[in-house]
C-alpha cells in the first residue's frame, strides 16, 4: 500500500521510533477485533488514527501500551520488542486519569517515585506543569481545576515520564470545544518542545479538523476484523489554518475513507 | 458503682470494637486486592463472604462460646468468644465494601499505575487504598451498630450456674439491671452515649472528609447529570451529606465504560476455572457449619444415651419452634423494608429534613438497643400485659429486633434512592406517574440491589435480635422475658438451664437449614439483582 498525499511529494522519514508487526487482537475465538496491523512511527512525527466507531483503535492502543497482551504480533520500541508496561510508551486517557486525592505537583510526581531524588521530582514536575501552561496551580486539586487543566496535567505528568512515545485516546473529547481548540492550539508545540525526550505521538481521534490540523501521518482503520485500510500523508506546514482550502481537502480525503464504501460516490 | 470504671468498661468495649474494624479494614484491603487479581481467589472469597454474611453466626451463639471456652479456657477464652461475635458482626459488610470499591475504580486510573509501574505497594498506597476510602467510610457506620448492638450477649455469658464475663460495658450494664440497680444502669447508659456520640461524629467527619478528598469529582464529571438538573436541585447538592455524594459516584461507576479491562479478564478465564473457586468458596462456609456440626455432636457425646432418645423425639417440635422463628423473621424484615422504604424515601427526597435528621438517625442506630430496652422493659411491661397480655413478649421481642435490624435496609434504600439519575425522577414528574406506580416501576428496581444487600443483613441480624430477646433471664430485676414458643429459646435456655445436649442438637438442625436456605435462596436473590437490575457491575456499587 502507498502512502497518499495530496501533491504527491514524498520526503525522507527519519529513525523507526514505535513499530508493530501483524498485531491482532480478540476477545475470544470468533471475535476478531483487529488483524495484520502493522505501522510505524519515526522520529519527530505526529501519528494518527482514525476509524468508525467500535473498529478497535482504543484496543489496539491498549495493546500498544502493552496494557493488553496481542492475540498475535509484536510491538517494537528503537527495534526491541517490548512486552510489558512501561513508562517509555506513555498513555493519555480521555478522562479522569488524574487522581482525585493528590494536587496536580503529585499527581505528576508520582511517575517519578522511587526513581529520582524528591527535590529533582518536584523539579521535573514544575518544569512540565510550566510546559503545559499551569504554573501557580501546582497545589490545586483535580477537582479545583477545569476538564482541560485536568487533561494538561495528565499530559503533563506523562512528559515527566520522559516517554520515547506518547499514545493519546481522544484526549480531547470530553472537553467543550473552547477548551480542546486552545488545547490543540498548544499541543504540538508542547509536545515536541526541544526539552522533552518525545520521539513521537499517536493520535487516536473522532475529529477530522483535529486530526488534520495535528498529524504527519494518518492511518485509516476500518473492516470487520478492523485493518489498516489507508494511510495519508498530510503534508501542509505548521500553523496549519482551517480556513486554507487545502486543508479541507484533506479533511475530505479522510472522510471518504470512513464512509461505508456502497454509499461512495 | 464507680464513673471512673464504668469510662473504663466504655472505653474498653468500644476499644475492642474499633480495633476490630481497623482489623477488618486493613485485612480487607489485601483480601480485596488478591481477589481482584486472581479470578480463583475471587471465586472463593465472594462466595465465601456472601454466604457469611447470610448465615446467623449469632445464632450459634451458645455453641461458638463454648467452643472457645472448653478449648482456649476461661479468661482467655470468653475474651476471644467476645471478639469472635464482634468481628462477625463487622466484618463482612466491610469486606464486600472494600471489594466492591476495587472493582469499580476507573480503568483509566488502573492504567497509569500499570503504565508508570507503580508496583504492588505503589498501586496500593497511591491508588487502592485511597480509593477505597469514601466506602469504608460509609461502610463503618453499619458494622459499628452492629457490632454494638451485641455488646451484651458478647461479653457475658452463662453455661448452667457457671457465668462467664468479659470486662466491658455490656457486662456492667448486665450486672446493674440484673438487681435492679437504676442508677448504675442510666450512668452507664449515659457514659456510653457520650462514647457513641463522640465516635459517630468522628465517623461522619472522616465520612466527609473521605468523599471529599477521595470521591471522584462527578458534579464535572457526569456531565449528563449535571446539565439538566434544576437550579434548586443543584443546591440542595451542594450541601448534601457524604452518602449522597458517595451514592453519586457509585452510580458513576456505573453507567461509565470504564469496565472493559475487567471484561477483558472475565472472557480470558475459563469458565470450569470460575466454577472450581465457588465450589471452594462454598465448601470453605460449609467447613463453618459443619464446624458447628461438629461441636454440637461432641456436646451430645457427653450426654448420656437415654437422653438423646428424647432430643431426636423431640425433633419434629424443634422444626415448629424454627418455623415459628422464621415467620418472627420474616415480620420484622417486613416492617423493616416497609419502614425503611418510606422513611429512606422521603429523606432522600425532602434533604432538608434529611440533612438534620440523618446524623441523629446514624447515632441512634449505633446505641446499642440492647443496653437501654431493659429500661423500656421495666417501663412498659406492666402496662402491655394489661393491654395486650396475650401478645405482650412478642411485641418486646419485635421491637428490640426491628431496633437491631432496621437501619441496615433502611441506609441501603437510601442511599440507592440517592443514587437514581435524576433524569429517572424527573420523569415521573413530567409524566405524573403516581407514588404507586413510581415505588413499583421505578424506584425499587432501580434501588434493588441496594435492597438486596440491604435485606440480606436485615434478615441476618433478626436472628441475632431473636437470639437476644426470646430469652433474657434476669432482664429486669428478677424479671425474665421470654416467648412461649421459639427455637432460639431452647438454645439460650438450654445453656443457662445446663441442658447442652438438647441446645446442641438444636443447633445441628439450624445448622441444616440454614445451609440450604443460604444456598437456595440468599444467592439466587443476589444473582437475580445482579442480572436483571444492573448493568455490568452494578451489584458491587451497591
Ligand atoms: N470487554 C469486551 N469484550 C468483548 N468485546 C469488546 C470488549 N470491549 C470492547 N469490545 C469490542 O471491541 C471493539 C473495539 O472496541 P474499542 O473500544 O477498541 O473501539 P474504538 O474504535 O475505540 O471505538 P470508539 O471510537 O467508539 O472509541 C468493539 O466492537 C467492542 O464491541
Ligand atoms: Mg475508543
Amino acid at each position: 500500500m502507498n502512502t497518499q498525499t495530496l501533491n504527491g511529494s514524498s520526503e525522507t522519514l527519519g529513525e523507526v521510533q514505535l513499530e508493530c508487526k501483524d498485531l491482532a487482537y480478540s476477545y475470544s475465538a470468533s471475535h476478531v477485533i483487529f488483524k495484520d496491523i502493522n505501522i510505524k512511527t519515526y522520529t519527530d512525527e505526529l501519528v494518527a488514527i482514525v476509524g468508525p466507531s467500535g473498529t478497535g483503535k482504543s484496543t489496539l492502543i491498549r495493546v500498544l501500551a502493552n496494557l493488553i497482551p496481542p492475540t498475535a504480533g509484536h510491538v517494537f520500541l528503537n527495534g526491541t520488542e517490548v512486552k510489558t508496561p512501561s513508562s517509555r510508551i506513555s498513555l493519555v486517557h480521555q478522562s479522569i486519569a488524574t487522581f482525585p486525592w493528590m494536587t496536580s505537583l503529585d499527581n505528576v510526581k508520582i511517575v517519578l517515585r522511587n526513581k529520582v531524588k524528591d527535590d529533582e521530582a518536584t523539579e521535573i514536575a514544575k518544569k512540565m506543569i510550566t510546559l503545559v501552561g499551569l504554573q501557580g496551580h501546582e497545589d490545586d486539586y483535580p477537582k479545583e481545576m477545569s476538564g482541560g487543566m485536568r487533561q494538561r496535567i495528565a499530559i503533563a505528568r506523562a512528559l515527566a515520564a520522559s516517554p520515547t512515545i506518547m499514545l493519546m485516546d481522544e484526549p480531547f473529547v470530553h472537553l467543550d470545544e473552547l477548551t480542546a481548540n486552545t488545547l490543540r492550539g498548544d499541543i504540538y508545540s508542547i509536545l515536541f518542545n526541544p526539552e522533552n525526550e518525545l520521539k513521537s505521538v499517536i493520535l487516536v481521534s473522532h475529529n477530522l479538523h483535529e486530526v488534520v490540523q495535528l498529524a504527519d501521518r494518518v492511518y485509516v482503520m476500518g473492516g470487520t476484523p478492523a485493518q489498516i485500510i489507508n494511510e495519508i500523508k498530510i503534508d501542509l506546514p505548521r500553523p496549519r489554518l482551517e480556513e486554507e482550502p487545502v486543508f479541507y481537502e484533506y479533511v475530505k480525503m479522510l472522510y471518504n475513507d470512513l464512509i461505508p464504501k456502497e454509499s461512495k460516490g | 458503682m464507680e464513673l471512673g470504671i464504668i469510662a473504663l468498661a466504655t472505653l474498653a468495649s468500644l476499644g475492642r470494637v474499633l480495633a476490630l474494624i481497623l482489623l477488618s479494614i486493613v485485612s480487607g484491603w489485601f483480601l480485596s486486592y488478591f481477589a481482584i487479581k486472581s479470578r480463583k481467589f475471587e471465586n472463593i472469597y465472594i462466595s465465601f463472604v456472601n454466604i457469611f454474611e447470610s448465615i446467623p453466626v449469632i445464632g450459634f451463639l451458645p455453641i461458638v462460646l463454648v467452643v472457645f471456652i472448653t478449648g482456649l479456657g476461661g479468661t482467655l477464652g470468653v475474651e476471644v468468644a467476645a471478639d469472635f461475635l464482634v468481628f462477625d458482626a463487622i466484618v463482612w459488610n466491610i469486606w464486600i465494601g472494600q471489594y466492591q470499591a476495587f472493582k469499580t475504580i476507573p480503568q483509566p486510573l488502573i492504567e497509569v499505575s500499570e503504565n508508570y509501574n507503580f508496583g504492588w505497594w505503589g498501586k496500593m498506597k497511591s491508588l487502592y487504598i485511597p480509593f477505597s476510602y469514601p466506602r469504608v467510610s460509609s461502610d463503618i457506620f453499619p458494622s459499628f451498630a452492629d457490632a454494638l448492638f451485641y455488646i451484651m450477649i458478647s461479653e457475658v455469658f452463662s453455661v448452667g450456674i457457671t457465668s462467664y464475663k468479659a470486662f466491658g460495658i455490656g457486662t456492667l450494664i448486665v450486672q446493674a439491671t440484673s438487681v435492679g440497680d437504676l442508677n448504675s444502669v442510666y450512668e452507664c447508659l449515659g457514659v456510653l452515649a457520650i462514647g457513641v456520640v463522640v465516635i459517630t461524629l468522628a465517623f461522619g467527619n472522616f465520612s466527609k472528609y473521605a468523599v471529599a478528598k477521595y470521591g471522584l469529582n462527578t458534579s464535572t464529571e457526569i456531565k449528563r447529570h449535571v446539565r439538566y438538573w434544576r437550579p434548586h436541585i443543584r443546591k440542595w447538592r451542594a450541601v448534601g451529606s457524604p452518602t449522597f455524594q458517595f451514592a453519586q459516584y457509585t452510580t458513576k461507576m456505573r453507567t461509565g465504560r470504564e469496565n472493559i479491562q475487567s471484561a477483558m479478564t472475565k472472557v480470558r478465564t475459563s469458565r470450569s476455572f470460575e466454577r472450581t473457586g465457588k465450589y471452594i468458596g462454598t465448601a470453605i462456609a460449609w467447613l463453618f457449619l459443619v464446624f458447628i456440626g461438629y461441636s454440637s455432636i461432641q456436646v451430645m457425646l457427653s450426654v448420656p444415651h437415654s437422653l438423646w432418645v428424647s432430643y431426636f423425639a423431640q425433633t419434629p417440635n424443634l422444626l415448629y419452634q424454627m418455623g415459628i422463628d422464621y415467620v418472627r423473621v420474616l415480620v420484622v424484615t417486613v416492617i423493616s423494608f416497609v419502614f425503611a422504604v418510606s422513611l429512606g424515601y422521603y429523606l432522600a427526597v425532602h434533604r432538608r429534613v434529611s440533612i438534620a435528621s440523618l446524623p441523629i438517625i446514624q447515632t441512634i442506630s449505633a446505641f446499642p438497643a440492647p443496653a437501654y430496652f431493659p429500661l423500656v422493659f421495666a417501663a412498659t411491661a406492666p402496662f402491655l400485659a394489661h393491654v395486650i397480655p396475650f401478645a405482650e413478649t412478642e411485641i418486646f421481642v419485635m421491637i428490640l429486633c426491628f431496633l437491631g435490624t432496621f437501619y441496615y435496609v433502611f441506609f441501603g434504600f437510601w442511599v440507592g434512592v440517592r443514587a437514581i439519575p435524576v433524569e429517572f425522577l424527573e420523569l415521573t414528574q413530567n409524566y405524573k406517574i403516581g407514588f404507586f406506580t413510581k415505588m413499583r416501576r421505578i424506584i425499587i428496581p432501580a434501588t434493588f440491589p441496594y435492597l438486596v444487600t440491604g435485606l440480606s443483613s436485615t434478615i441476618n441480624s433478626a436472628w441475632g435480635g431473636l437470639a437476644v430477646a426470646e430469652y433474657w433471664p434476669n432482664i429486669f430485676g428478677n424479671q425474665t422475658l421470654q416467648v412461649h414458643t421459639g427455637m432460639m429459646k431452647v438454645i439460650s435456655a438450654g445453656l443457662v438451664n445446663g441442658n447442652i445436649g438438647l441446645a446442641a442438637w438444636t443447633s445441628l438442625l439450624f445448622a441444616v437449614v440454614v445451609g440450604v436456605y443460604s444456598i437456595v435462596f440468599t444467592r439466587n436473590l443476589m444473582d437475580l439483582a445482579r442480572k436483571k437490575y444492573v448493568i455490568e457491575e452494578g451489584i458491587y456499587a451497591a
